[in-house]
């Protein structure tokens, strides 16, 4: 196991590198800058500041210093919010989006595994069509459909839960950005665990544990549902890092102020170094968390450790 | 005695399901009778098996009383005086629980993956409502099965474990609490050769030892008839013959047990003569392969270990050697199908290319047959196609799929007359009528595809034949048929075969030469009746008595 993390972190560096480079070449040729805003700034201020950030280095210069301020962990400035570093900028979104990412990804799983083994149990019953029927719903509607729709119904209409806004975190000001950021997510889990369990369901070892006659809710959770759970894994690895890492669109409508917002705003302004550090951040979040999924395979069914 | 287990006047009936060709979700079930009126029964201490070729109903006789098949079963079928037929699943849940044990043919898949070896026995010693076992009990059910180290076995996860442990840890389960009935479905069938001799004497003692009864299901009439008390032969779902083991094995009184008993090849069996045998065709020389190890694990692992052999113009030698001695991979690095680290191979006196500088041509002259005939043939495609494809991709007529339209008339119709001819005659050679041509592979049965596959290698007129257990997934009476064709394809042709097995009867049969193998390295060579007769390493004396059967 130590091996595999070993390995899996030498490749990480000259994928991350790779990341960094494209990002960072595709920025610079977008067109417009960081200061080219809807009112022209006066040529010499314009040139000042291009001096100042050092932007009128020639390119290579610019990303090998980009790149060593990197290695000692600092993004630099932000070119837009003045007064704050990029580092200083993802530590005020990063908790949000974290709180709101493993919370929806918590529901999505708990929700998702859940009414797979319920369909799983009778396939072709009741209970399989009508979950397989919500849950293509679930995957094929975009959350700026559904966030809106459960507004409408819980915040407007009902008055239950407020319409947006962080609150500082307060408990009711996520229950609808979580939902509504889980359901795609809960979706696609649940039809992968459904057609995992089918297909594990098949296999001898489930005849050998019926036949030694165990009940079929300990064969289907002790002897089926662990190996069923290696596609999941391999779904939740890159969606919990996209998650984690700001749902841009539930954070726009619920205005909430996590990560996702600032890329945004970054990409918009061509704020170069806080659009390199979200996604430095988030490459490496990918790469972590495809680790992580890789760990889960060899735990969900050892013979993958060989 | 009374009996454990009562089986009178049982039917199987299996309901395919099949699309109704009018509107709606409505389904047409088609009930057909795949046992018919099988009466059996079984007392303590004793031992029955119940033998057959693949579709004879044999396994579905033992598992649909109990609830383990697809069928539906009707007449009369008790175990310790309760009635199982016409059981829902949850009332027989605790009578399989408490009263049967199962062990099955995939030793390979039937254990659990991602729970210990201790964890499958502890489930299996309290599935009848006992206590859970400490660690020593534990222990002490591997080491009754045979099972080395059984303190270190019990926390290893199962794919560490080889299909022999675990069987034996099956079997382990399988009567952890007592069952009074032990049915055990070709519990040797995917085992090597001299592992089924071990694992059937287990069953023996053990059920000896505990005195239960045990149901056995096998397709091999010789390997069961000197462990069982009793044989039931079926055919069809219906019962052909039923007496004791021995004396239904020395003298059956049935066509049908005749014909298996003569079918299973004997070490004791007299040999026809062999053909001549020509100059030197292939030498293969120090031949080294590796693998990468699986999973997470780093470096490699030796499968060849440095292997020589050579092979005649018409002559038969026969590659013998357990599961994983590297058999096979070492074949396919002779012919180049594989990979091959270092080593050389002759063919013909001349240096045979690396795997991916082979030509097309350089292939025309030996010729694969593999185990699983049905796998190695593209169900969508007729069997002229099948058996004409080498033509065109050897080299020896233009590509008959593409390019046909651009050739002039007059050439197209010689080629294509002649490739129609060279696949009848290669039909004809392994005893298909023309009419096969227009078969799609799916139709044909496991015999029929490994004649067609047979028909495939045939075609583009090699010397050598690779057979890779050409004959192993067949069942008994049809692999006879395949070696009697093998046989005469040697005499006819002088055809020269390297033939992979495990099964040492198999090859005294065949072949000229028997070379044995073990751990990736050659551990002897010899004439076949010389090897058979006076086995000098441990490997071939285990083989030798494996065989025997006793």
């Amino acid at each position: 196991m130590l091996t595999l993390i070993l390995r899996r972190l030498a490749t990480a560096i000259p994928t991350l590198f790779a990341v960094i480079l494209l990002s960072f070449l595709l920025m610079r040729f977008a067109p417009g800058g960081p200061f080219d805003g809807e009112r022209p700034l006066d040529p010499a201020t314009r040139a000042a500041l291009i001096t100042a950030y050092g932007m009128d280095q020639p390119l290579p210069v610019q990303f090998t210093r980009y790149v060593g301020n990197l290695a000692q962990g600092d993004f630099g400035p932000s070119l837009v919010y003045r007064d704050f570093t990029v580092t200083q900028l993802v530590a005020k979104g990063l908790p949000v989006s974290l709180t709101l990412g493993a919370l929806a990804l918590l529901l999505a799983l708990t929700l998702g595994v859940a009414s797979g083994l319920a369909a799983a149990m009778k396939p072709g019953g009741r209970a399989d069509r009508s979950i397989g029927l919500i849950a293509t719903l679930l995957t094929v509607l975009p959350s700026f459909v559904t966030a809106p729709a459960l507004v409408l119904v819980f915040a407007l209409g009902l008055g239950w839960l407020p319409v947006s806004g962080w609150g500082e975190g307060a408990p009711r000001h996520l229950v609808l950005p979580v939902i509504a950021l889980a359901l795609p997510a809960a979706g696609a889990i649940a039809k992968l665990t459904r057609a995992g369990l089918t297909e594990v369901l098949g296999q001898d070892h489930v005849r050998a544990a019926r036949a030694r006659g165990l009940s079929p809710l300990r064969t289907l959770t002790r002897h089926a549902l662990r190996p069923a759970l290696v596609p999941v894994a391999s779904y939740v690895g890159p969606t919990a890092a996209g998650l984690l890492t700001g749902a841009v669109v539930i954070e726009t409508i619920f205005a909430l102020p996590g990560l996702g917002r600032y890329f945004v705003q970054g990409a918009l302004n061509r704020d170069y170094p806080l659009v390199l550090g979200v996604v430095t951040l988030y490459a490496a979040l990918i790469i972590l968390f495809n680790l992580l999924a890789d760990l889960a395979y060899g735990w969900l069914d050892p013979r993958v450790r060989g | 005695m009374s009996a454990v287990y009562e089986v009178e006047g049982l039917s199987v009936s299996v309901t395919s399901r099949r699309p109704e060709p009018v509107e709606g979700q409505s389904f047409d079930k088609l009930g057909t009778a795949v046992v018919d009126g099988l009466s059996f029964t079984l007392s303590p201490g004793e031992c029955l098996a119940l033998v057959g070729e693949s579709g004879s109903g044999k396994s579905l006789t033992c598992m649909t009383p109990f609830g383990l098949s697809a069928g539906v079963a009707s007449g009369s079928a008790r175990l310790m005086g309760e009635e199982l037929i016409g059981l829902s699943e949850p009332a027989l849940r605790p009578l399989r629980a408490r009263h049967a044990g199962f062990v099955f043919q995939q030793p390979l898949t039937a254990l659990t993956p991602h729970l210990t070896i201790a964890a499958h026995l502890a489930e299996a010693a309290m599935q009848a409502g006992g206590p859970r076992p400490s660690r020593s009990e534990l222990a002490a059910m591997l080491d009754r099965v045979g099972l080395d180290v059984p303190d270190e076995r019990l926390d290893q996860f199962p794919h560490r474990l080889s299909g022999g442990q675990r069987q034996r840890v099956l079997i382990a389960m399988a009567i952890a609490h007592a069952p009074a009935v032990l049915v055990a479905d070709e519990p040797t069938s995917a085992l090597d050769a001299a592992l089924r001799h071990d694992i059937m004497a287990l069953l023996r003692r053990l059920q000896r030892e505990s005195g239960m009864a045990m149901l056995l299901v096998s397709h091999d009439l010789a390997g069961v008839a000197d462990h069982a008390d009793r044989l039931l032969v079926m055919k069809h779902g219906r019962m052909m013959e039923t007496g004791p083991a021995r004396t239904l094995v020395s003298t059956p009184r049935s066509d049908y047990a005749k014909a298996l008993v003569a079918a299973t090849p004997r070490l004791d069996a007299p040999i026809a003569a062999r053909p001549a045998v020509g100059g030197m065709l292939l030498e293969a020389n120090a031949i080294r392969v590796s693998f990468p190890r699986p999973g997470w694990r780093s470096g490699r692992m030796l499968a060849v270990d440095g292997a020589s052999l050579s092979v005649r113009a018409g002559e038969c030698l026969a590659l013998v050697g357990g599961s994983g001695s590297g058999k096979s991979t070492l074949a396919r690095a002779i012919a180049r199908l594989g990979p091959c680290d270092s080593g050389d191979v002759l063919w013909k006196d001349a240096p045979l290319p690396p795997r991916s500088a082979m030509r097309r041509g350089d292939r025309r002259g030996f010729q694969p047959v593999f185990q699983d005939p049905v796998a190695s043939l593209d169900p969508r495609w007729s069997v002229a196609e099948i058996v004409g494809e080498p033509l065109a991709w050897l080299g020896q007529s233009p590509p008959f799929v593409s390019s046909d339209v651009e050739t002039p008339d007059q050439r197209l119709d010689v080629t294509r007359h002649e490739r129609i001819e060279r696949v009848q005659a290669a039909l004809a050679a392994v005893d298909l009528p023309p009419d096969f041509a227009i078969r799609r592979a799916r139709e044909l049965s496991g015999g029929q595809a490994q004649r067609v596959a047979l028909a495939r290698a045939l075609v583009s007129e090699p010397d050598l034949l690779v057979l890779d257990e050409a004959t192993s997934a067949l069942d008994v009476l049809v692999a006879a048929q395949i070696v009697a064709l093998l046989q005469r394809l040697q005499r006819e042709r002088g055809l020269a075969i390297l033939a992979i097995t495990h099964d040492l009867a198999l090859a005294r049969l065949l072949a000229h030469r028997i070379a044995v193998m073990e751990a990736g390295r050659i551990v002897e060579e010899g004439w076949a009746e010389e090897v058979c007769a006076s086995p000098a390493h441990p490997v071939t004396q285990r083989l030798v008595a494996a065989s025997r059967g006793s």
